[in-house]
């Protein structure tokens, strides 16, 4: 039987030192398609949404609002499908 | 970017569909600006450009906090100043007629952008319609946007989704600035500014618009532009070409 993966939610490249993390669109367990908006970050001026990198059950939220982030961090996985 | 570069480095040629809208009611803006935002994420070698004010009205972004509204909203409802919660960086930006707003819609990757450069890039370029005024204004570090002797000019307060922009800059030509004691805008305490109160040249919302679409076009690097008066739902359908026969 094939298992299941589990893929990070990563921290893009945002071009700033001071990001921290906004708000979750999605709660976790629930189902995701990939591109799908399911967290929000902010740096000074701008906010950014970030994308599903694939589809599946929100596994884990390991960011809260207003943690400092830097890129490439894990902010969370998702359990393929 | 350095004085006399033609184009900037990051930015490949593209063409620009720039819409000078003069008087927009903040609702249809947040209308027109979804409509362009999935007409860019589908076509991401163009962009779009919003030039527009809006009647009185009072935007929230997350940076800011209903502390930063002086009125109650009893007083907020009898002026007819609505408040809208929206989804951008930034703090509250008090909106008047002689404010010029500015609405990029731009997919950063085609531009090799990332978020906080952008950001960067706009209030450069609000310093820079500054200094066509003759205005000495800099970039505030703190909050984004322009500083002229030491008072906030220009607010910058964006979206990136699916890496396309929204939202963008707000810049004081030539309003009253008196509206401006009851609203922290982007939490700043000090008292809000206007190119007509900073310039010795005579300031006008027209050309404020007009410079500020060129030099968006610099700083962004687009090579055609397509100059729309007109709302687009205002705008024929396109016309639909019958297929020739044989093809």
């Amino acid at each position: 039987m094939q298992r299941s993966r589990c893929v990070p939610i990563t921290v893009p490249e945002l071009g700033s030192d001071r990001a921290t993390f906004s708000l979750w669109h999605v709660r976790a367990g629930d189902r995701v398609t990939e591109g799908d908006r399911i967290a929000e970050l902010l740096i000074p001026g701008a906010v950014f949404d970030v994308s599903a990198p694939a589809t599946g059950v929100l596994a884990a939220r390991t960011a809260q609002p207003n943690d400092p982030l830097a890129a490439g961090q894990v902010i969370g996985e998702i359990q393929e499908e | 970017m350095t004085a006399g570069q033609e184009q900037p480095d990051y930015a490949p040629p593209r063409p620009l569909s720039a819409y000078l809208l003069g008087g927009l009611p903040f609702d249809a803006l947040l209308a027109l600006q979804r409509r362009l935002v999935y007409d860019i994420s589908g076509d991401r070698d163009t962009a779009a450009l919003v030039l527009c004010d809006h009647p009185t009205g009072i935007t929230v972004g997350r940076e800011g906090s209903a502390a930063h509204v002086r009125p109650n909203p009893d007083v907020l409802a009898a002026r007819e100043w609505p408040v809208n919660w929206v989804a951008r960086g930034g703090g509250a930006v008090l909106h008047v007629p002689g404010q010029v707003a500015c609405y990029p819609v731009l997919a950063l990757d085609a531009l090799n952008l990332t978020a906080g450069r952008y950001v960067s890039e706009l209030v450069l370029a609000a310093c820079d319609l500054c200094r066509e005024f003759g205005v000495e204004a800099a970039p505030d570090p703190e909050r984004p946007g322009a500083r002229a002797n030491g008072r906030r000019v220009a607010h910058v307060g964006v979206a990136v989704r699916d890496g396309v922009t929204s939202f963008g800059l707000v810049v004081n030509a030539t309003p009253d600035l008196a509206p401006f004691r009851d609203v922290r805008c982007d939490g700043d305490p000090l008292p809000m500014t206007s190119l007509a109160r900073e310039s010795a040249h005579r300031v006008r919302v027209t050309t404020v618009r007009q410079l500020l679409l060129e030099l968006i076009v610099k700083r962004f690097g687009f090579d055609r532009v397509s100059v729309f008066h007109t709302h687009p739902a205002a705008l024929p359908p396109p016309t639909r070409h019958a297929i020739p026969h044989g093809s």
